[in-house]
Parts: C-alpha cells; structure tokens; sequence
C-alpha cells in the first residue's frame, strides 16, 4: 500500500503556506525578531530572539470570532490544516467519520499554562477562566482541527519532544494502511511564549548572542551556541494513493514509513554521546524498505545549531549512512527556526524537489560532528529523503519519503 | 493475531500496587478524601483521590529513583509491577513503551512558577522542570527497564491512557515490538484541579457517577501500566496470559471542546471501532467499564451511546465506574481502569461503583452497586472506555482467554 502526501499546510516565521515556505528555504536567511522580555523571566545575556509567526496574516484563514478561544498553537495548526484541505482540494465534510487527526507537539500548550498559573498564583484559583483551561490541554489544536474540518476519526495527540513530528507520522501512518482511517490530518504544533523562551535558554538551548549581538542556529558549525527558538505548523493530509487518484488529486510526496528508537543510557536532559540502540534501529529500519544508505538521495535533520544534539544526530546519520559519501544534509531548523512543522515541511518540500538556500550560519566545521550541511548548490530532484530527528532524553526518530507527481 | 497483557501494575488512591487497587475496588469504598499535596482553599471542591505514603519497602524502591516527577514515579513503579507479574527482567530493542499523561511533572514546574512568581519559596531550580515534559513518564519507564524500541508519550487528556494502549496493541501487532509496556500517568496539580474547578464540573463531595444527583467529577492521580505481547510469545515462553486485549477503537465527537455529542455519538462510533476490530459485536458485550465523570452531561451521553450499541440489553449488561473510587486519573485514566478490567476478568466478577446515592433510573443502564457482582462462567468480554476534551473518545475491548 503506498501511502500519499496530497496536501500541505504551513505556518511559520516568515512563512503562510507551503509556496511561502518553499521560498524562504531557498532564500535561507532567518529573520529572527525580539521576544517580549518584560516579565523578566529572561536572564541577563541570553537569547533574545525566536522565529515567530506573524499572526497579523492570520485572518485570510481564521476570523476572529473562530480565533478568539484558541491559544496560539491551535491558530498554527487549524490554519495549517485548513491550507492542507485546500491544496489537496478537497471539501470540508460537516461530519466526516473517516478522517483522523494526529499532531505531535513538543512543549504543549506553553502560552495558556503560564497564564492559569499566574491566575491561580496571583489572583486566586477562582479566578481561573475555563475558556483557558480548555485551552490547556496538550489535545487542543488536534480537537480545534477536528471542529475545524468535521473530522470525526480517531483524534491523537502524541509527544516526544523533538521526536514528536515523526511519531505523529508513524501513528497516521497506521492509521492508514490498517483501513481505520482514509485521510489523515497529521502534523507538528508549538507556540514559543516569553516563559518558554527563558526556559530554554536556562537549559543552554537557545542560539547565544555574538560579539555583533547576531543569534544565529548553526548547524554542525564549531561555534554553535543553540537553536533559534521558534514556533509554528505544519500539516500534511496524508492518503492512500489508489485513493488520490481515484479523486483526480496531486500525490506532492510518499512517506514510505517512520519509526524510533530509544537509548535507556542518554541522560534525562540530554542526547548523549553516542547514538547506541538509536543507530542500530535507523539501520533496522532502513533494511525493512529495503533500502541500503546509497538510496538515501536527501537527508533532512532536526540539527539546529546545539552542539550536543547535533554533534549526537551527526554521528547517526554517519553511522548508519557511512562516514563518506553521505547525501545532501538538509538543516531547515537553521532557516526556521526550531520547531517539528518545519521538520515536516522540509521533508516535504525536500522530497518534491524544492531548492534549498546554503545552510545559514554555518562556515567552520565542527569536526566532532564531521558533517557539512548543504551549501545550496542545486541538487538533481530525490527519489528519496531521510528525515531523521534526536531528543533530550533518549529517542531518536526516522521518517522516510519519496516523491510525487509535482 | 491475539495479542494478550500478561503483566499489570498500578498505582491509585489505594495505594501502591494492584493488590490494593483491588481490594479497594471490591469494597466498594472510595479514596477520594482530603489532599495533602497541596492548599486546596478557595476551591469548589477540597477532595481528591490522592495516592498515600508507600509502604517501608515500597518507599525504599522510590528513594533510589532521583529527580523523577511524581508522575514518573508513579509510571515507574507501576511498570516494574507489570514486569514483575509478566514474569519479564527488562527491556531490550524490541521492547517499546507507549505511555498516556496528561500533565506529567506539571506539579513540579508549578512550584517553579510559584517560585518566579513570588508565592512560593526558594529559587527557581531548573531541575524542577526535568520532567516536564510530556513525555516524562514514558521516558522514565523506558530508562528504567532498558526499553531500547519505541517510547511514544500520549497526550489527548482524559483519553490518553487508552490510545497509548491502542497504540502499543498496533505495534505487537504489526511486529514493531515484540514486548509492550503500555499505560498512563498523571499527578495532581493546581493546573487541572483549578482548571476543572473553573469549569463548575466538580461535585463538592466525592464523585458519584451514574448518580440522580451527580454533581460532577473528582480528580485522583496515579499509574496503570499493562504488558502487552503476542499470545504465541507469552506461550513460547510459559508466561500465563492474563486477558486478551482485543481491540481498540478511537473517534472524535467534532461537536464541542468540553461538552460530549448529547446523543454519544463519538462513544458510540469509538465503541463501534473497538468491537469491529475486535471481530466483536454489542452483542457479545458481557460488561463494561464506564469512561462515568459524574458530570451530569458525560454520564447522560455515555449512557445513551451504550443503549444505542446495546439496544434492549442496556439495562442488563452490568456496569461500573471506578472513578467513584478512583477519582479522575486523566491521562492515566484508560490505563488505570485497563487494569481493574482484567483484574475483575480474572475475578468473574464487577466490581461496584463507590457512592452511596441511588443509580439515576433515567439512564437505564445497570450500576453494579454495593458489592461485587459475580458473572456467569460463560462472560468473557468487557468494553472500557475513555473520553476526553476536545471530543477525543477511545474504547478498549478486553477480553478473558478460553
């Protein structure tokens, strides 16, 4: 059973739709904006820029009355799937029984928590507004979708932190080719809120200010600080092919399949360094499509410019695909900042042959991870694209796609 | 391919271990009492199902695990007791763990808001917020017992616990895994306590579900985490399966956020799911374990969602809710009553829903109330089911092998 890509939405700094999104890969040159500091969650020094959306383009797709209840993410990812149903051409259903949703969210709903518990905190637990609270739940973009689009199938929200993307791939997936399901709704969703931002930077995971004061992701550079926080969407409407053809539609891309791994030795917080039980299930995973690492045309990487997870999410690309000859190494995160949307429509855009620009703030190698990112000379169209992604904590996950018609 | 659960563990507002959820169960009392965890002044409700201090040994066990969230300690302890029962040492790289939460170590990022805030005392550590995330639990498991497959957090609120299990029964199925550890966990916190306070969808008293005066929900915490393998494998290897887990089945009602289709018609398509996966039918319905809130709107749209798939045999088919005893575990919810389904299997009886009001005739449905209800030999299938904010409805089939 093939199983197709027919349509995609993207929300994202810089970015409202796949086409927007298309262009600013090819342009690579990340226009990060300045996060509100006035809580004074922030420290002195740290981060001060994110790749944020920009919600003033909101309206072509949502009207306020619909936006009103929604936190940031559910916005993200109901515009998302609203651009999905319309590049796949498709109609909304009013109630539609054979639709699924499935998003994959890292950090939550980070804009609505912060807000109740200022609430409870400060004003007292009565205070609470349960318009937020309904808000609150990991679940609310994927059930804001559902109300969205009418649909009625199997509604799943998964979380694994940056893995998040392509465990929600591997459930649509399932979804599909076990006949639950005939078209999934399946995506990646995060806000980034001041608090988030200060966490993150806490933890040493943003993209430090340079001498200039420029914050910069670089990719598998020696001078990697950190991400370039970020938030967004993407979503993919994901179909069995006999069934998009049979509907006159476009198949843009395949997924061929996704899967994961899990090393019980990295530490709580962090990758680790050595890819372990991680390589040897990207291995895995790539005899079962029958697949040897020459048949990799294209990878794209979760890679955003932190030395370790990079450094780790280097290591099993080269591990698994070979220390020479390695395929192009995509590292959107650089361009968009880091959030599992742009992993998607990346991987997408990659597997449809989309120009990508040369990865931005790289230019000194950072031997330890031993790999150059792509420099943006053009590259012949895949036949396939490995997108791979590490977490804090232990997992690893894979995804592999191939192109379409377009 | 049958896939079976040959190991269960749990831990509730009885305490640390199937054996106390059991026995709690069975008496028909309730753990929703007074919690201690946190100040609970000025809300509606000041009840909940807390879980209590470990016994010696247990709490030894607790001690060696650091910097976990309570939510992961509860996952842990719960997954070592599955293990322990499936007659299995640890994981491997075809073990995967797929767990439910909805709010993980949300306790411990609060006292580091608290903190910022200026309410509460003390620096805000990073490390309160380790295991924040989502995905704690599962990861805490995983790192526990060697789980080297995939480990997959599941969030989808109240549902949670019961797609993790339908997730994982997919991966034995489809030969991902060779081994499942499957389930959910969720602490108490402000966030839900007050939320769910906000919402005025709290009984003040303890939750009595199916009730004429039912006044809504009390929250509990805890962990249930079921093994899932394939009956061949179980076999292969002299394990004694406990249940089949027979199907899963998920649906989204697209009606509303909070509120449940009136007429149950996203149960009743998740239910339908579940038995057709199965290979199953109403008809071989034999009890059911009720997703049963005590909202007033959750238990008249579950009730009339199981007289449609039932028809004339709803007000005999036996039902329980545990929620009565348990509170409203949330993301664990699934998970937790997962496991009092195959431990009532095992037993041939229901056990009866904590509270002491009348069941509400409108409704006509069969409380078991009081004291266990002990089945025919020839009852083997029970429907569990489980639905969530944001009209995310998920139904388990478990069923007893023979």
């Amino acid at each position: 059973m093939k199983i197709s890509i027919s349509g995609l939405g993207v929300v994202t700094s810089g970015a409202w739709g796949w086409d927007e999104a298309e262009r600013i890969f090819s342009a690579a040159d990340p226009k990060p904006v300045n996060i509100d500091r006035s809580a004074g969650y922030h420290r002195e020094g740290g981060a001060r820029k994110a790749m944020l959306v920009d919600s003033a383009r909101m309206g072509d797709w949502l009207k306020p009355m619909a936006a009103r209840r929604m936190s940031p993410a559910s916005r993200f990812a109901v515009c998302a799937s609203l651009m999905a149903y319309r590049d796949a051409g498709l109609e909304i259903l009013p109630y539609d029984g054979t639709t699924a949703v499935v998003m994959g969210t890292t950090y939550g709903a980070a804009f609505v928590t912060e807000k109740i518990l200022r609430q409870v905190f400060l004003e007292g637990p009565e205070s609470v507004s349960p318009a937020l609270f309904t808000e609150s739940v990991a679940n609310a973009p994927a059930a804001q979708v559902a109300l969205a689009v009418g649909a009625r199938g199997a509604n799943n929200t998964v979380t694994q932190r940056q893995v998040s993307v392509i465990a929600a791939l591997k459930q649509a997936d399932a979804l599909l080719r076990s006949g639950v399901a005939d078209r999934v709704l399946v995506g990646a969703v995060d806000e980034m809120s001041p608090l988030l931002h200060a966490i993150l930077d806490r933890f040493a995971a943003l993209a430090q200010p340079d001498d200039d004061g420029v914050e910069t992701g670089r990719p598998f550079d020696a001078r990697g600080s950190g991400w370039l926080g970020a938030e967004g969407a993407a979503v993919v409407l994901l179909e069995r092919e006999d069934d998009v053809r049979n509907r006159g539609g476009l198949v843009r891309a395949r997924l061929f399949g996704a899967g994961s791994a899990f090393d019980p030795g990295a530490p709580r917080s962090g990758w680790g360094k050595s890819p372990g039980p991680r390589a040897e299930g990207l291995g895995a995973f790539l005899v079962d499509h029958g697949l040897s690492p020459g048949n990799v045309d294209r990878v794209v990487c979760s890679a955003g410019g932190l030395p370790e997870a990079d450094r780790l999410e280097a290591k099993l690309i080269r591990e698994v695909l070979g220390e020479r000859g390695l395929p192009p190494v995509l590292a959107p995160m650089a361009t968009a900042g880091s959030h599992g949307g742009v992993l998607l429509a990346a991987s997408v855009l990659a597997a449809a042959g989309a120009t990508f620009g040369p990865t931005p703030g790289f230019a000194v190698p950072d031997r330890e991870a031993g790999i150059v990112p792509h420099d943006g000379r053009p590259m012949p169209g895949p036949e396939t694209v490995l997108l791979t992604a590490c977490a804090p904590g232990g997992s690893a996950g894979w995804a592999l796609l191939g192109r379409g018609d377009v | 391919m049958k896939v079976v659960i040959t190991g269960v563990g749990a831990v509730s507002g009885f305490g640390w271990g199937v054996e106390e959820l059991c026995r709690g169960l069975e008496s028909g009392a309730t753990s929703i009492r007074t919690p201690s965890v946190f100040d609970v002044e000025g809300q509606r409700t000041t009840l909940a199902a807390e879980v209590g201090p470990p016994d010696a040994d247990a709490q030894m066990e607790i001690d060696h695990l650091r910097n976990l969230s309570r939510a992961d300690i509860f996952a842990v302890i719960a997954a070592r007791e599955a293990l322990v029962r499936a007659g299995l040492e640890g994981g491997g790289p075809r073990t995967g763990v797929f767990c439910g939460g909805s709010t993980a170590g949300m306790a411990e990022c609060e006292d580091f808001v608290g903190r910022i805030v200026g309410v509460r005392p003390g620096k805000p550590m990073l490390k309160l917020l380790a295991s924040q995330q989502l995905n704690g639990p599962g990861d805490a498991v995983a790192r526990d017992i060697g789980a080297c497959g995939p480990v997959v957090g599941f969030s989808s609120a109240c549902a949670s616990g019961a797609m993790a299990l339908g997730a994982a029964l997919q991966a034995v199925r489809s030969g991902e895994v060779d081994v499942a550890l499957a389930g959910g966990a969720d602490s108490l916190c402000l966030l839900t306590y007050s939320g769910f306070n906000a919402l005025r969808s709290v009984d003040p008293g303890a939750c009595q579900p199916f009730r004429k005066d039912r006044q809504g929900l009390s929250l509990g915490e805890g962990a249930g985490m079921l093994v899932l393998e394939s009956l061949d494998q179980a076999v292969a290897r002299g394990a004694e399966p406990l249940a089949e887990l027979a199907g899963y089945g998920a649906s989204c009602d697209a009606h509303h956020m909070t509120a449940p289709h009136p007429e149950g018609d996203g149960a009743l398509a998740a239910m339908q799911a579940a038995l057709k996966d199965a290979g199953l039918e109403g008809i071989d319905i034999d009890a059911v374990n009720a997703h049963g809130t005590g909202t007033a709107h959750n238990d008249q749209s579950e009730s009339c969602a199981l007289r449609r798939l039932l028809g004339d045999r709803s007000p005999e088919v036996p039902l329980t809710a545990p929620k009565g005893a348990l509170g409203h575990v949330l993301g664990a919810a699934g998970a937790l009553e997962a496991v009092a389904s195959v431990v009532a299997l095992e037993r041939g009886a229901v056990f009866p829903t904590a509270g002491s009001a009348p069941a509400d005739s409108d409704l006509h449905i069969d409380l078991v109330l009081e004291n266990p209800r002990q089945l025919p030999p020839t009852s083997q299938t029970w429907i569990s089911t489980n639905f969530a904010f944001g009209g995310a409805n998920a139904a388990l089939v478990v069923r007893r092998l023979v």
